[in-house]
């Protein structure tokens, strides 16, 4: 592992070498990690994987083999260690908060409350309700009170059960549909937003089929659950200000909420990305990155904070429990003529995304279909049950469950069979959603719906492995208590972020002479969380300029934004940026050659690793033109200007959208209530594929945590109380509750406007697996249904 | 964590382990796999650990005409022994049903049967438990109590014994030796557990520093008997109990004349159910005959609200694993 006075930031990569818990020394100390290793003979340059090759990622091997460098191993000499107060209690008015009594204690250096905080007392990620540290109400089970830095973590946590706090405890309101008309639980109320979106004409009586269908749909509250806990490193600066390295999925948004609490400007607050170990949404709001600061400039000292795992599931925001109701009529022959839903979306404490996870909700509640008219009514709401937020899918994974199992009931209300009525009503280019949008990109829903099913399905297995069967190694079932059930569902959703946000990226690219020829310095602040950012910027790199050797520099804020790695967008917009980037610099490197050779630039090309001109007069490798020579340049990309929707939810709100299909294969012991997920099979559309070895990483990824939602992960919160806040009672799939994930087709059709034509991957393959499953179980016992996780008594009892 | 400081040594001997064991803060520690939990979550707070761990009491093997397990086998080797597998294979079955490989491989039978309840509300600091702190509350009874039990529970505790070893250890009437500062006694596992009543902090009749030495498993408590344990939960590859059976029956001339019926994650103890078991003597092994057992086993179990459903579930485990049995698949 990493030597003394480093800290390993986890992402600084080097083209060729199989290695990189990359380092980023903060004292002078020249020192690498371990892990580093150089090729045999570095003259000889191997040729790295372009755009469409499969490329290894780099950190791969030594995250298997325990030596990538994450934030939680971090380490500066002389730094302190902090912990976090939080409340027992969901609901209570804080009466007085006591912290002499930790102060006094021997290795003690601060103890900060709400009095502490010299800028901002609020922050949010869409809207600054939430309070650093609570000083009048508590309002969740886990809301942080205090902080302590000090001389070991065990003398911090000592220090925090020192700190007295008299609470008034309050009945917390913890059903979200009460709390619409509950007296407020906050200044700023009970509503984080309540929206309509009207399409057609829903109102009117030709709205009406001749065939309707309703159901009322559940869904529990899913962790994001990634496997290494949040943690920061502040560092105090000689001007005032901090470097903060932090596990995040935007450090930029951090430094602004960061320094606005800090009293500092932005500059003033230097963040670096620390090793992460998974996010999928759950490092999309702060968490202890405030905290640290405050206590890092409060002691002077170096601080470190991390969370254990317990507190991992009170310091981050979940994915919002909903209650849906739906009610889906049809044409006699299958046609859609309007949809009715009203969303409840508990987005627990503080606003956190929620009224854009009830934008996309709202959206994307018909599925991929064209219907005449809809009437959608959502609302987001407060309660003191934790805060959710961000998760992979975000809003559309809770509607994709119910419009799918509308669908199916009502092609069984219809008689028809339920592949062909989505066939029937299924988007294609050209046609507009309910928000009145033209569809002008990519839209295969047809093809994917096809192709998934078409593929064969898995044979019925002998009865020989237990593992391979309902209950596991539980023993429970034998082959004739065991029915099959197959079950389909489609999903879409939007790429990037929506509704009029200015949404960009920024890119630094140089050129340098190195040691063994030119290195290409790819400076990008895109936070790399495990979707694979640190080989697409180097694929991109390569194949737009032609050179193999690509040096990723730390993400950080030396560099302008990268946007969040949230919504499917970072392919598109940092590696747009990184594409823009290379391309003024290879338009810089042409520039250079007209003015060396005499020719021209607007003939030149790069081809591989040679820069040629379109007669073929002129050839010369890329190494050799820019050898000796310096060339930099910084690109923001930008996406296509989108709107807020109006009252009536109509608007071009989103830039693009990505559709994926799913048929699961369930076994069900139904006398037992037990489930195997056997197979799940999808199609997905992915405009190119980039990396095909990543793509399988995220589509496997993303099926596990679909299938995790659908038969077992749930936040289990009584009166506003976290039960299950541990890996042993929080479950998640292991290796061995995963089915097999067959891949019928990647559809790769170029998206207008996307870098290499390439939409995100990262989401689509959680929204519909959960919903596929769902409708695999039903299938399998013939009865409905309707709330997910699935548990044993939903099924057999 | 509990954060408590603690002293550590090893023990010299079983003599030098119980004559220390008795002292307010001491606890025994062999793989320390539920230790360690109850620590950190501050449920625990040993001031001195005494490891047991290398004191020899690890050998599986026959003694006389009983099977002797050292209490300090780890869970891993017990379920692979050959005299184990292929005599008393209920064990093995309940042991691969427990845990994941990595815990069998550290955690040992004298720590699985003393193993704590898995209740949110006794693992969470914080919060109300009279298990942690008798006169605390429970905060089980009107909370969250899925995880609650049917049987044997009052109104002072509900919480759960966690471990599947112990169900099908006492569906083969096993005892266990333990050694304390008066020497060495037997004890029927069925006796090692109490019930909550008064005194729910208390899981176990053992006295303060007597430690299990062994298992002893009578070999006539499998000869001539049909087993096997079935485990119902919320994740197949590895969870604790919602529910689970350890059934024995032998047949003689078509007829059951040996019952035991026992049932885990569903009782502070594992839990004997002998309504059941009476109906199935000088009974045909039959689906209708254990459908009439389970029910009458089952009859009268008092459950909260949200574990009522546990009442079905159990009643058709127990069937499914009479029917495993005599259809002997």
């Amino acid at each position: 592992m990493s030597t003394t006075e480093t800290i390993a930031t986890g992402t600084d990569t080097t083209t060729g070498t199989e290695t990189t818990t990359g380092t980023e020394t903060t004292t002078g100390t020249e020192t690498t990690t371990g892990t580093e290793t150089t090729p045999a003979d570095s003259s000889e340059r191997t040729r790295g994987p372009r755009i469409g090759e499969n490329a290894p990622r780099p950190d791969g091997v030594p995250k298997v083999n325990g030596e990538f460098a994450f934030g939680n191993d971090m380490w500066i000499e002389g730094m302190l260690f902090g912990r976090t107060l939080r409340s027992p209690h969901p609901y209570a008015r804080i009466i007085s908060i006591d912290i002499s009594k930790a102060l006094a204690m021997h290795g003690v250096h601060a103890v900060i409350t709400a009095d502490d905080v010299p800028g901002q007392k609020l922050y949010g990620l869409e809207h600054k309700d939430q309070p650093v540290f609570a000083s009048e109400v508590v309002r969740f089970h886990g809301e942080p009170i205090a902080a302590v830095a000090a001389d070991h973590p065990e003398t911090a946590r000592r220090a925090c059960r020192a700190i007295e706090v008299e609470y008034d405890v309050h009945a917390p309101i913890v059903d979200a549909e009460l709390s619409i008309t509950a007296p407020p639980i906050h200044p700023d109320g009970n509503i984080f937003r309540h929206m309509f979106i009207r399409h057609g004409h829903p109102d009117s009586p030709e709205s009406e089929g001749v065939v309707a269908v309703e159901g009322d749909y559940e869904i529990g509250m899913q962790d994001q659950a990634f496997l290494g806990p949040e943690c920061a490193l502040g560092i105090p600066l000689e001007d005032g200000g901090i470097e903060l390295y932090v596990s995040t999925q935007w450090i930029h948004a951090d430094r602004e909420q960061t320094a606005a609490c800090l009293g500092l400007d932005p500059e003033q607050v230097r963040m670096t990305m620390a090793g992460v170990g998974g996010a999928f949404g759950g490092r999309e709001d702060i968490s202890l990155q405030i905290h640290t600061a405050l206590l890092t400039l409060h002691t002077g000292r170096p601080v470190k904070l991390q969370y254990s795992r317990e507190e991992s599931f009170f310091g981050h925001v979940h994915r919002h429990p909903a209650k849906m109701w739906y009610r889906h009529s049809a044409r006699a022959d299958g046609t859609l003529a309007k949809i009715e839903a009203r969303l409840v979306f508990d987005g627990g404490a503080y606003a956190s995304t929620s009224s854009a996870v009830l934008s996309n909700a709202s959206c994307f509640a018909h599925g991929p279909y064209n219907v005449e008219h809809a009437l959608i009514e959502g609302y987001s709401v407060r309660t003191n049950n934790p805060s959710c937020g961000a998760m992979r899918g975000f809003g559309a994974v809770q509607t994709c469950f119910a419009h799918e199992a509308q669908m199916d009931k009502l092609a069984a209300a219809l008689g028809i069979d339920s592949i062909d009525l989505r066939l029937k009503n299924a988007l294609k280019t050209g046609d507009r959603n309910i928000t009145g949008q033209l569809l002008s990109g990519v839209v295969p829903v047809a093809e994917l719906i096809e192709r998934c099913v078409a593929h064969p399905l898995p044979a019925m297995g002998e009865v020989g492995e237990m593992m391979g069967r309902p209950g596991g190694a539980g023993r429970t079932a034998d082959a004739h208590h065991i029915k099959r059930g197959f079950g389909f569902a489609i999903g879409w959703k939007n790429l990037m972020f929506s509704e009029g946000f200015d949404d960009y990226s920024t890119a630094r690219v140089r050129i340098d002479e190195g040691q063994n020829g030119p290195v290409v310095t790819v400076h990008c602040a895109c936070a790399e969380v495990g979707q694979g950012f640190v080989t697409l910027a180097q694929q991109i790199a390569r194949t737009v300029l032609g050179l193999d050797e690509i040096l990723l520099h730390p993400a950080d804020t030396q560099v302008g934004s990268a946007g969040s790695t949230s919504a499917s967008r970072q392919t598109w917009m940092s590696g747009g940026a990184v594409q823009q980037a290379c391309e003024a610099v290879r338009t810089q490197i042409f520039a250079s050659l007209a003015a060396t050779h005499g020719v021209d630039p607007e003939t030149l090309a790069i081809q591989d690793d040679h820069i040629v001109s379109v007669d073929g007069t002129f050839s010369i490798p890329v190494e050799d033109a820019v050898a000796n020579k310096t060339f930099e340049a910084t690109e923001v990309n930008r996406h296509v200007q989108t709107v807020r929707l109006d009252a009536d939810g109509q608007g071009d709100a989103h830039v693009s959208f990505a559709f994926a299909a799913h048929r699961a294969v369930v076994d069900v012991d139904e006398e037992l209530g037990l489930v195997r997920v056997i197979d799940i099979t999808t199609t997905q559309d992915v405009g190119k594929l980039l990396n095909p070895r990543q793509a399988l990483g995220q589509i496997e990824g993303g099926i596990a945590q679909g299938v995790g939602l659908a038969v077992m992960e749930e936040i289990i919160v009584t009166n506003g109380k976290v039960r299950n806040a541990s890996f042993t009672d929080y479950l998640i799939p292991t290796t061995l509750d995963m089915p097999t994930v067959t891949i019928a087709a990647l559809i790769e059709e170029p998206e207008p406007g996307a870098p290499f034509g390439a939409k995100g991957i990262g989401e689509p393959p959680t929204i519909a697996s959960t919903a596929a499953v769902a409708a695999a179980i039903r299938n399998a016992i013939g009865r409905d249904i309707t709330r997910v996780p699935v548990r044993p008594q939903d099924i057999c009892l | 964590m509990s954060g408590v400081a603690f002293a550590y040594s090893r023990a010299a001997d079983v003599a030098d382990a119980v004559a220390r064991g008795g002292a307010p803060g001491a606890a025994f520690v062999a793989g320390g796999t539920d230790l360690l939990q109850l620590w950190k979550a501050g449920r625990a707070t040993p001031t001195e650990l005494i490891d047991v761990y290398g004191l020899g009491l690890d050998g599986i093997g026959v003694d006389g005409d009983e099977l002797s397990i050292g209490a300090t086998a780890r869970l891993s080797d017990v379920a692979r022994h050959p005299f184990v597998v292929d005599q008393h294979p209920l064990i093995a079955e309940a042991v691969l049903a427990s845990a994941s490989g990595q815990i069998r491989n550290m955690a040992t039978v004298g720590g699985n049967l003393l193993q704590r309840t898995r209740c949110p509300y006794f693992r969470t600091a914080g919060m109300a438990c009279n298990k942690h702190r008798p006169g605390s509350g429970c905060g089980a009874l009107d909370g969250e109590d899925r995880h609650a039990a049917l049987f044997g529970a009052g109104s002072s505790c509900v919480a759960t014994h966690p471990s599947d070893l112990a169900v099908a250890l006492v569906a083969l009437d096993a005892t266990v030796e333990v050694s304390g500062a008066r020497g060495v006694r037997r004890v029927g596992l069925s006796e090692l557990y109490r019930l909550p009543g008064e005194r729910p902090d208390v899981d176990t009749t053992l006295a303060a520093g007597e430690l299990i030495t062994r298992v002893l498993v009578p070999r006539a408590a499998s000869i001539g008997r049909l087993a096997t344990y079935v485990k119902v939960r919320d994740r197949a590859s590895f969870e604790f109990a919602l529910l689970s059976v350890a059934a024995v029956i032998r047949i003689d001339a078509g007829t059951i004349v040996h019952a035991r019926l026992v049932c885990g994650g569903v009782a502070p103890a594992p839990w004997r159910l002998p309504a059941g078991e009476a109906l199935l003597i000088g009974q045909k092994p039959e689906r209708g005959v254990f459908t009439v057992a389970a029910a009458a086993a089952v009859e009268g179990a008092p459950p909260l609200p949200g574990n009522s459903f546990k009442v079905e579930l159990l009643r058709r485990a127990l069937v499914r694993t009479l029917t495993t049995i005599a259809t002997g698949s």
